[in-house]
């Protein structure tokens, strides 16, 4: 147990830190054409994405041949946390980058590799996720998407729903059924649909605040055609795939949720003094008392991920891991509240509140509690991570 | 950050499980409830196992072992509360000793904690508050030596020790002095738990002589006894975070077992979403506790605010926990007969000595800059 890591690994991060001093783009240049949705990689984040794999770091523990150097988990760790630390983010594609090539890597064919998974990871292809339905949230398996098999061709018909980054795709990793006969796990497909195939059509759904800059969208599929050859591994596997491909995502998600917190925090402090100075002896006790909640979820969220990735990176299983996504959304959740409240009338401002020291980045508080929902309840809501906890970590008999 | 136990460090902890399991069974901690039993026997095992050298510098007599090692202990103390005076003894007298003494205390007095030939504590809080600037004990000169006076709350172990660290302040500063238990005015206190005495010390009159005064009153700088007070907040902490996932464990395998309309009452969702919430917050104590023993154990400066970062949490984890640690498991938690009760009273314990998350919560409050020194003292 340490507070630091190997030498080995300190200085790999000053090889980082020296190398992203030369390399990373420029403020200037990520304001002038910045990231609208996620799966929108403006010119200069493709030039960025490119940097990194020449580099060797964009999937550090990847080989070289996909943008890697063979590193190791801390120093993936490492890369990501210096990433963090000078606000910039390493791909603006992430269910791309995390979740669809990784798959493809893994379950898909050497020509989909070459075509898909590639182009996704240089970002020059943005993908989008096609599994949610409007009957099939939580449970994902009762989705409803029909993919028919007819020679070399699927015909596709159904509706997605809470599509991220869909407005902005080419492709799309698409969960379908095949077959409808079967229990319903074991009747999933997946496929690869190219978004400018006829028959779909993408309806953004704006959300509930930044209506002006949807990132989630309604996908309609009519009698689409999808070449055979585009099914990634194999026929009514997807299930399992997909458990996959989850597990792809919590591997790096928990770190995300404990930089998000933290950064907030650290606004959350800056403004805190000034925020306080305004307030009464007895309101201005409250709200510091509630500001040291969430510096205790802070500080706390970062070493309990820590702890979890420490046991991994051992070879050992870290059940704390599961607690990560409802703990660090949660907890950001009670920020953003607590601080917006804070401010009284003024927390209702939007943006950049006049006379307020609020909004220098990242929006009002009162519109950054609102997007935190998108955290509590996307990717298995908090209520989905409690019956997970009870039933795999804590093997609570199903209800 | 490696916020995992190495190997050496995870056969330790095995190590001190087992002892613990063979000398500190739930049956002894029922018979000091009832009033025919007590820890001397327990304590002389410790002893004859070299406990009690752990944390002793090799010096003076012991095996050197850090902080962390310490923290382990303490956890497997809590998980199985197990009563006696080491954590007194390991984790506020002997800091108390090296850190606030000078060569010719630790000379005198660590040798003779790491034989096991005397036990002690650390008489600091006044008030309910265990903060250098809350001492208001006085320590005047008397011929060679000075006299106390005032009073001094909630020492653990005093009616037992044979030794207390006294913190007092005098002319322009705190000081120093260990006092031998038999020259004090004790007055023991019935508390919730009996397992960690605890008792309040009167002061007035004792006149204590030149060679027992460890920092002459007036020369003691207040950093030192928080440094003190990090080694003996985190060890309480870490005990009580250990208690606490006894009881939720305790509770999840209640739930499995126990039926009701003819199923496990675990596999109610209502319990289900409780029990992850447990989890979490015995995880999220669990993890700040290493955090601040890390940061005693390689002495880095963030160790002050990471004593009430940990303290804080256990202190909210305790709440929860006991809680409804206590509620899930019915009426049958509810009586003296069956064991859990012995938890919950030392979590209560835990909560209540060494500052609670309340006073912790405050002192965060003041580090972070959020309201001024004054509003808080």
């Amino acid at each position: 147990m340490k507070l630091t890591f190997e030498d080995s690994v300190e200085e790999f991060r000053r090889e980082v830190v020296g190398w992203l001093a030369d390399n990373r783009p420029t403020e200037a240049e990520m304001q002038a054409d910045p990231v609208l949705s996620s799966a929108h990689v403006p010119a200069w984040a493709r030039a960025w994405i490119a940097r990194q794999f020449d580099a060797g770091l964009l999937v550090p523990g990847w080989p070289p041949e996909l943008g890697g150097r063979n590193a190791s988990a801390v120093e993936t760790l490492v890369y990501v946390e210096e990433l963090n630390r000078i606000g910039v983010t390493r791909h603006p594609n992430p269910q791309g980058l995390g979740i669809i090539v990784p798959s493809i890597i893994d379950y898909g064919t050497p020509e989909q590799v070459e075509r898909y998974a590639m182009p996704i990871l240089r970002g020059e292809m943005p993908a989008c996720l096609g599994m949610s339905e409007p009957g099939a949230g939580s449970d994902l398996a009762a989705l409803s998407t029909r993919a028919e098999l007819d020679g070399d061709r699927f015909l596709i018909n159904g509706q997605k729903v809470w599509t991220s980054g869909a407005n902005y795709a080419d492709v799309c990793f698409l969960f379908c059924r095949t077959d409808p006969t079967a229990p319903k796990h074991r009747g999933i497909s997946i496929v690869l649909l190219e978004m400018d195939t006829p028959g779909v059509t993408v309806r953004p759904l704006p959300e509930i605040v930044h209506e002006h800059m949807p990132d989630l969208n309604e996908v309609f599929l009519s009698d689409v055609v999808v070449p055979a050859e585009n099914l990634v591994g194999t026929m009514n596997n997807g299930w399992t795939m997909a458990s996959g491909s989850l597990a792809h995502e919590r591997g790096m998600v928990w770190l995300l949720g404990v930089m998000t917190l933290e950064a907030a925090m650290v606004r959350a402090l800056e403004e805190g003094p000034d925020v306080l100075a305004a307030l009464g002896a007895q309101e201005r006790a409250v709200a510091a008392d509630r500001l040291v909640t969430s510096y205790i979820d802070s500080v706390a969220s970062r070493c309990l991920g820590y702890r979890g990735f420490a046991k991994l990176v051992r070879g050992g299983s870290a059940p704390e891991q599961a607690l990560m996504k409802a703990f660090t959304s949660e907890a950001l959740q009670r920020l953003t509240l607590l601080s917006a409240e804070t401010l009284g009338d003024r927390g209702l401002d939007l943006g950049l509140g006049e006379g307020v020291v609020v909004g220098r980045r990242d929006g009002a508080w009162i519109e950054r509690y609102f997007e935190s929902f998108s955290a509590t309840i996307s990717a298995g809501s908090s209520e989905i991570q409690r019956n997970i906890i009870a039933e795999k970590v804590l093997g609570l008999p199903r209800g | 950050m490696d916020l995992e136990l190495s190997e050496d460090e995870a056969e330790l902890r095995q190590s001190v499980a087992d002892v613990l399991d063979g000398i500190s069974p739930l049956s002894l901690v029922r018979s000091i409830y009832e009033g025919d039993g007590d820890d001397r026997d327990l304590w002389a095992r410790m002893v004859e196992l070299d406990w009690p050298a752990l944390t002793i510098d090799e010096a003076h007599g012991g095996v050197g072992f850090g902080y962390l090692e310490l923290a382990i202990v303490a956890e497997q103390l809590g998980a199985h509360v197990t009563p006696g005076p080491f954590l007194a003894t390991a984790s506020q007298f002997a800091p108390a000793v090296r850190e606030l003494g000078d060569d010719a205390a630790r000379a005198r007095f660590l040798p003779l904690v790491a034989s096991g030939a005397i036990t002690g504590t650390l008489a600091v809080a006044e008030g309910g508050r265990w903060d250098p600037a809350a001492v208001g004990a006085t320590a005047t000169r008397e011929g060679d030596g000075w006299r106390l006076s005032g009073r001094k709350d909630a020492v653990m172990h005093a009616a037992t020790a044979d030794e207390i660290a006294v913190v007092v302040v005098g002319e322009g500063g705190l000081g120093a002095v260990v006092v031998p238990r038999a020259d004090l005015d004790l007055r023991p206190r019935r508390t919730i738990d009996p397992t960690m005495p605890i008792a309040d010390v009167v002061l007035d009159g004792v006149v204590v002589p030149a060679d027992r005064v460890i920092a002459e009153p007036g020369s003691l700088d207040p950093a030192l006894v928080d440094r003190v007070l990090d080694e003996a907040t985190v060890a309480i902490a870490m005990a009580t975070v250990a208690t606490c996932r006894a009881i939720f464990e305790q509770t999840v395998a209640y739930a499995k077992e126990r039926e009701q309309y003819g199923r496990p009452i675990g596999s109610f969702q209502a319990l289900k979403h409780r029990m992850a919430d447990m989890f979490l917050a015995v995880e999220r104590a669990n993890a700040l506790c290493w955090y601040a023993a890390l940061t005693i154990a390689e002495d880095d400066p963030r160790r002050r605010e990471a004593r009430s970062l940990a303290k804080a949490a256990v202190g909210e984890c305790q709440a929860l926990i006991v809680t409804d640690g206590l509620q899930l498991h019915g009426g049958i938690g509810f009586t003296w007969e069956h064991d859990l009760h012995f938890f919950l009273k030392r979590a209560k314990a835990g909560d209540g000595l060494f500052g609670g998350a309340l006073a912790h919560r405050a002192a965060l409050a003041q580090l972070l800059g959020l309201v001024d020194a004054e509003a808080v003292a």
